[in-house]
């Protein structure tokens, strides 16, 4: 088990040397520059070349990308040149909402996702059957945005119940950080959970044409016991996977939630960065994504031991 | 004598006191207290208003700095930090004498070391403060309130340069002035205005609260300028990037006032009760700007066919939602705000949709249905859609356009480099000179190279005559229209809202001011 992880862990590197240097070369290779944006409309073209000269950004493209390993390497990601702090504190100070936001969804798209595929499984060909997929269905197809500015339209301007857009810091004020979390925790929740209830189903419907369930209910078990606890426990695999991917979608895929929402989470910070053309803080949101991403996968495969006793890794 | 002078005191405290009573109503309904919450559609570049031309930065540093003058509600020069100033006979020396008791947020005073240093950095970074400064021969402090400047020929650009709000001559402490070079943006934002900035957590909020020892003018708000008071304890500026959320946050309560709407939002809002639209204008007259340095467009005759071929109304119609609230058509180069310098003229070749002329124009220029590359976004809305009808009238007319999409960032980089490009969209904003007109410099992007135009542009830098000045701006509109360095459009306005709750806002200025407001709650 211990080799696994170490060997697990030690390929992460090359993964992030490959995600480092390809996110490096695409934000430079798209047109336009951080100063023309930041100097704004009027600003000349001599007054532009003054101030990349003194962000460095006139030096050539390999000098710059063997800046950016040497300081990752250093555990440093860099300046950010619109928000003048480093990229580490930017990231860090949206951590926060994008992690509750990701909790919030996932524990959303679990509570409808799980349930409602076994219940179709279980009663398969049944009006409930239909009525949950067709549901899911539109779970898939509707669009994120959509749904949330409907939300917010229905919810709180004419309903009033809830606010329309912001964040509250969960630690600090939970009363009202549940509030806000309410309307971007269903929508991107509900879009989610689409995908968790189709696995659900089909994982179940597979489980209970195995024999050992038929044995079972020659053995007299109850219905409920033979579909929720035999089917249901050997069901689980696939599902956590699909939670543990979707986890993950969810660390840097909330961009539109969060910009529609208006909560100062990572995916608004890097679609900023990137239309800003704030290279260093698109570098470091990728690399911390990705390395996440990375991580969720291990802790996914070292969860299935756990659920599936048969699953050994030595 | 000294009887008498007593007497008229008393008289004077009466007459006073009785004015006080009957005046009306609104004045004392005017309350100390509250947050306003604005939202905006995002981040500030940097706070430092001498690094950068971005509107957004110009909105909030003039509530932290205010410079030596600002402008009235004509859009002309008024003293702010300046207490007077004089111009000696030849023109060539101007001495400022400054306000006396003038605290920085610091609580340091405001003395001339302190305009110098601000002002000279202001002069090598900001698009106005360099084009002062090429005609000035030394800046420098003679007391702790007097400042002069001395010119190395006749200005006309002193005063409105010192008073434009963008890119502006803000008065920063000394250390700080000295301490960051003019390209490097400064990060320590200590200013004299009648808020300061407290907090700012970018993608969250920027906290601005009031500046107890603001020292006010003493005359009435007037423009951008005059007296200046802080009602409000707080102002707390939002950034909100998705606009229809903006619109939802205004209807709720959720913010009190929202900047650069989406036009059609502008029903919803006039039926909400609780909140109100407010046209605002000038915003932006739409521009097509020709790349005159290299390609197709160098061609004028090229230039002229584009001119004559466009219907501007129909395009118009269209960007503004087809309301007529949010266009006007003006073949002015000063939008009509800008009363100084709007021009009424007849005859000029605008808006002509002469099909016939533009394809002879066509034909004489010799064009063999090249592509001309037409760079637009989708960032602003308006230009993409003012592009994409453009391109629609001037293929009729027998055109080849290529349009290129791309994002903002994009666009202004490529703009820059004379290879990439013929044409490219954007608005021109307020200009309160005949000398701020970019369009017409050889240093902004298109590069109007033009020896014709440049001539008149540095005769307008020199004359001093206000009468001759508009002689001479007569004169360069029509050079505009026969050389054609950028198409005009119509004028475009802008949308923002306010909870019915937000008084005492001043709409007929270009970008919002919250000093003089106040919250009824």
């Amino acid at each position: 088990m211990l080799a696994y992880l170490v060997r697990r862990l030690l390929a992460v590197i090359p993964v992030m040397a490959v995600v480092v240097t390809v996110v490096f070369f695409l934000i430079h290779l798209i047109p336009g520059d951080p100063v023309s944006v930041m100097l704004g409309p009027d600003a000349t073209p001599t007054q532009i070349e003054g101030t990349r000269k003194a962000l460095g950004l006139d030096g050539p493209l390999l000098g710059q990308l063997l800046g950016f390993y040497g300081r990752v390497l250093r555990g440093d990601l860099g300046q950010s040149y619109f928000l003048d702090r480093p990229v580490t504190t930017a990231i860090l100070e949206r951590a926060e909402p994008t992690l509750v936001l990701m909790a919030c969804a996932l524990l959303v798209a679990v509570a409808i996702g799980v349930p409602s595929g076994i219940v179709a499984a279980a009663h398969r060909g049944s009006i409930w059957d239909r009525v949950l997929m067709i549901g899911s269905l539109l779970g898939v197809c509707v669009p994120g945005f959509w749904l949330s500015l409907n939300f917010i339209y229905l919810f709180a301007v004419r309903l009033g119940w809830l606010p329309a857009a912001g964040y509250a810091s969960l630690f600090s004020e939970p009363g009202t950080a549940l509030r806000y979390m309410v309307l971007p925790a269903v929508s991107l929740g509900f879009n989610q959970s689409a995908l968790i209830a189709r696995i659900s189903r089909s994982c179940m419907l597979e489980a209970l044409q195995q024999d050992y369930v038929r044995t079972a209910r020659a053995k007299g078990l109850s219905y409920r016991t033979v579909t929720y606890v035999h089917a249901f426990r050997n069901a689980l695999v696939p599902v956590v996977t699909v939670i543990g991917v979707t986890t993950a979608v969810l660390i840097g895929g909330a961009v539109i939630t969060e910009i529609v929402f208006n909560i100062p989470g990572l995916g608004r910070l890097v679609i900023s960065a990137i239309l800003r053309r704030d290279y260093p803080v698109v570098q470091g949101v990728v690399l911390v994504t990705a390395a996440t991403y990375v991580l969720i996968n291990l802790g996914v495969d070292l969860l299935y031991a756990f659920i599936d006793p048969r699953i050994r890794y030595d | 004598m000294a009887r008498r002078a007593c007497w008229l005191r008393v008289l004077t405290a009466f007459a006073m006191v009785a004015a006080f009573m009957i005046a009306p109503g609104p004045a004392d309904a005017q309350k100390k207290g509250g947050v306003l919450r604005v939202g905006n559609l995002g981040e500030p570049p940097s706070l430092d208003a001498h690094w950068t031309t971005a509107s957004i930065t110009e909105t909030l540093t003039n509530h932290i700095y205010e410079g030596l003058f600002s402008l009235d509600r004509d859009n002309k020069p008024i003293p702010m930090l300046a207490e007077s100033y004089t111009v000696s006979k030849d023109g060539l020396t101007y001495v400022f004498k400054l306000r006396q008791g003038v605290k920085f947020h610091n609580g340091k005073e405001m003395t001339s070391d302190d305009v110098v240093a601000s002002l000279t950095r202001w002069g090598k970074q900001s698009i106005y403060g360099k084009a002062l400064f090429a005609q000035v021969a030394e800046l420098r402090a003679v007391d702790p309130l007097t400042v002069q400047m001395q010119l190395k020929e006749k200005s006309a650009i002193v005063l409105i340069s010192l008073a434009v709000p963008n890119n502006f001559g803000a008065i920063y402490p000394k250390e700080i002035a000295e301490k960051f070079a003019p390209e490097v943006k400064v990060t320590e934002y200590v200013g004299t205005g009648p808020y300061k900035l407290a907090e700012w957590k970018p993608d969250q909020y920027i906290r601005m609260v009031r500046f107890d020892d603001y020292k006010s003018r003493n005359e009435k708000p007037n423009g951008y300028g005059g007296g200046k008071t802080a009602w409000l304890d707080e102002i707390r500026w939002v950034p909100v990037p998705e606009v229809a959320t903006r619109v939802a946050q205004v209807e709720t309560g959720e913010l009190d006032f929202a900047d650069d709407l989406n036009l059609d939002a502008y029903d919803r809002l006039k039926g909400n009760a609780n909140a109100r639209p407010i046209v605002s204008k000038p915003y932006y007259w739409l521009v097509a700007v020709f790349n005159k340095k290299e390609g197709l467009m160098t061609n004028q005759k090229l230039r002229q066919a584009w001119q004559a071929a466009i219907d501007i109304e129909p395009i118009m119609k269209n960007v503004a939602g087809g309301k007529k609230e949010f266009y006007r058509m003006d073949s002015s180069l000063a939008p009509a705000e800008i009363t100084a310098w709007h021009t009424k003229m007849s005859g000029l070749p605008w808006n002509e949709h002469n099909r016939d002329k533009a394809k002879r124009l066509l034909q004489e220029a010799g064009y063999k249905q090249e592509p001309i590359r037409f760079m637009t976004t989708q960032e602003y809305k308006w230009m993409y859609d003012f592009a994409l009808l453009s391109k629609q009238q001037l293929e009729d007319a027998g055109f080849n356009i290529d349009l290129q999409v791309v994002d903002w960032a994009t666009l202004v980089k490529r703009r820059n480099n004379s290879k990439e490009y013929d044409v490219f969209t954007t608005g021109m904003g307020a200009f309160y000179d005949p000398t701020h007109h970019i369009y017409l410099t050889a240093s902004w992007p298109g590069w109007t190279t033009d020896e014709g135009i440049l001539k008149v542009q540095q005769e307008l830098a020199r004359e001093t005559d206000p009468k001759k000045r508009m002689v001479l701006w007569e004169q360069q509109t029509r050079q505009f229209y026969e050389k054609v360095p950028v198409i005009r459009y119509g004028d475009l306005f802008g949308l923002r809202a306010a909870r019915n709750t937000v008084k005492g806002f001043n709409e007929s200025v270009e970008r919002v001011r919250f000093y003089n407001v106040w919250l009824e709650k």
